[in-house]
């Protein structure tokens, strides 16, 4: 079989691929590990939705994911949220112990990453679960959704965590150019929304071409998706690769498509489809909205979409996220696919580069375990992790820790910055490439890195040249330690 | 008594949906056609009061003209 080549999973894995096809069945899994509830009482759209999510998120290693099937005046209608609320939903979709530590969760994506064996089956539009129901005509999306107000200064409803597929609008026969990413989406009149993309990003490139040429721009936007495509669609892959191939990769098992009534590749067990055309040249004012940096952005004029159809299973799921002042789903559910590519293109150059963990608000703040091959070479490793696609954008503080140091232990990476932290030895490079949305660039796009370097001393840097330092004790056989008073405390041993 | 946007105070809101429960009204939502606020009248006061909303996320009396553009447009629509 094609996926034992392609990566070698464990029986638990094999298990779990199999069996999730969708969003439906990913809920219904983590449900039998104590990973999903129903909430039983019924709640007001807002604000009680945004505060069952925030408390939900706020247990990063277990929190479940929460289900609202009785949302006041949205009789019948059914919500998710918090799904890739916590490592440990994340780590039962990679078929590992939900207590599974976040370095080995970073270590399994690792090793999962560079296969290259697309796993997709087709469909037939016809006997896709997602072509249930059709809505041609008098489309509300203020009906079909149970819709609400994600943080309070939110300009409207949005739709978080729909992955949206678009074709290039110069090449609409190339699958490769067809992508698949998550944006922020403003739900307007009843049939009209804007989504939101940047220049820099896939869609706002499909967005440009298509304005200049006066070309059509259809778009799908598929809502409650199979758990693996909004974790990886957020993926920064090449623009001519597929996401699809890629999800399916990482998951080592086929994911199911169907072609949409405009044309694109949409998933056959998602829960909603709601197809777009851009109206060229048209804008509408977008915003506030709250953002990945914990603050709003700003109300600006954004590209208009009108909707054209919609498909959606019989009774479906909203599934959406809380995003705003961090911990939040937006972190966990990036977190690891942010740091991934990192380290794959560090490791190219620099294998002695152990372990990369931009979890923290998409990478703006990064730290990075390296063996100095030399003195200052961890220096060297921190300029080109600004180099790297992410990085330009992204990384706008970063740490440098020894290789013998997990920076996904923040205990461990303060030490580190306690002892090896020299102040006149902290670089910053002004005026570069940054964030829009980050509040602290001096303008929006533009701002301050930061690179300390909290790697050992050695020569020919005479401090610090006698360190004796103290092998502490760890590894397996400590963790199996750790482990086995876990389950005295338990009672369970 | 008229409704008006709670952002801008513009009267040009449109009624977009209405809530049912036990065949009643529990709440409606509304959208604004000049500033694209859109709000259910069932939510808290810090969001849908004009006198309760922060200062900063009033939009009454602003040019939408004069908004940035994340995607300048090629031309004009048409
Ligand atoms: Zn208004």
């Amino acid at each position: 079989m094609a996926t034992e080549k392609v990566v070698s999973l464990s029986a638990e894995a094999k298990a779990v691929a199999a069996r999730v096809g969708s969003l439906r069945d990913f809920l219904a899994y983590l449900g039998e590990h104590d990973q999903c509830v129903s909430w039983p009482d019924p709640v007001m759209p807002e604000p009680d939705i945004r505060n069952i999510s925030v408390a939900a998120g706020n247990n990063v290693s277990t929190g479940p994911a929460v289900i609202f099937d009785k949302i006041r005046g949205y009789p019948g209608k059914r919500i998710a949220v918090n799904v890739h609320g916590s490592f440990g939903n994340l780590a039962l979709l990679l078929g590992l112990p939900k207590i599974t530590p976040v370095r080995e969760l970073f270590f399994e994506i690792i090793r999962r990453w560079g296969s290259d064996k697309p796993l997709l089956e087709r469909v037939a539009p016809e006997k896709a679960p997602v072509n249930e129901n059709r809505v041609d005509k008098n489309i509300n999306l203020y009906d079909l959704l149970p819709l609400y107000r994600i943080n309070a200064n939110d300009g409207g409803f949005y739709i978080g965590k729909a992955c949206v597929v678009s074709r290039d609008p110069l090449e609409p026969d190339n699958f490769g150019k067809q992508n698949v990413g998550i944006y922020r989406i403003q739900v307007m009149g009843p049939d009209t929304f804007t989504l939101l993309s940047i220049p820099a990003h896939d869609m706002g490139r499909q967005m440009l071409m298509a304005e200049q040429h006066g070309k059509p721009l259809k778009v799908s936007v598929m809502i409650g998706n199979h758990p693996a495509m909004p974790m990886f669609a957020a993926t920064p892959v090449g623009y001519d690769e597929s996401e699809f191939a890629y999800a399916s990769q990482m998951m080592g098992a086929p994911l199911r498509l169907t072609t949409a009534v405009n044309g694109t590749d949409i998933l056959a067990d998602t829960e909603m489809v709601i197809e777009g055309e851009l109206q060229l040249n048209q804008r509408e004012v977008e915003g506030p909205f709250g953002e990945f940096p914990g603050s709003y952005s700003g109300v600006r004029k954004v590209p208009l979409f009108r909707v054209t159809g919609v498909s959606h299973r019989n009774n479906p799921i909203f599934e959406n996220i809380y995003i705003g002042k961090g911990w939040t789903e937006h972190d966990t559910l990036i977190g690891l696919n942010t740091s991934a590519p990192i380290y794959s293109q560090l490791k190219k150059d620099f294998p002695e580069v152990a372990a990369v963990n931009a979890l923290y608000q998409h990478g703006l703040t990064g730290i990075i375990s390296v063996r100095n091959r030399f003195s200052g070479f961890a220096k060297s490793v921190a300029m080109r992790a600004l180099g790297t696609p992410h990085g330009t954008m992204y990384l706008k503080n970063l740490i440098l820790v020894d290789e013998n140091v997990d920076p996904f232990d923040l205990n461990q990476v303060m030490w580190a910055l306690s002892t090896r932290t020299r102040a006149n030895d902290i670089i910053v490079i002004p005026n570069m490439p940054m964030v829009p949305i980050d509040p602290a660039a001096e303008v929006p796009g533009k701002g301050h890195r930061l690179i300390i370097d909290a790697t050992s001393f050695m020569a020919p840097d005479n401090l610090g040249a006698d360190p004796h330092l103290v092998d502490r004790p760890m590894g397996p056989e400590i963790d199996a330690l750790m482990q086995r008073l876990n389950e005295l405390q338990k009672g369970r041993a | 008594m008229k409704v008006i946007c709670s952002r801008c105070e513009s009267p040009g809101v449109t009624q977009m949906h209405a809530g049912m429960e036990d065949g009643k009204v529990l709440w409606r939502v509304w959208h604004c056609k000049d500033c694209a606020y859109t709000w259910r009248d069932s939510e808290p006061a810090e969001s849908i009061d004009p006198k309760l909303r922060p200062a900063w996320a009033q939009m009454k009396g602003v040019d939408f003209d004069s908004l940035r553009q994340v995607i300048p447009p090629a031309r004009k629509p048409t």
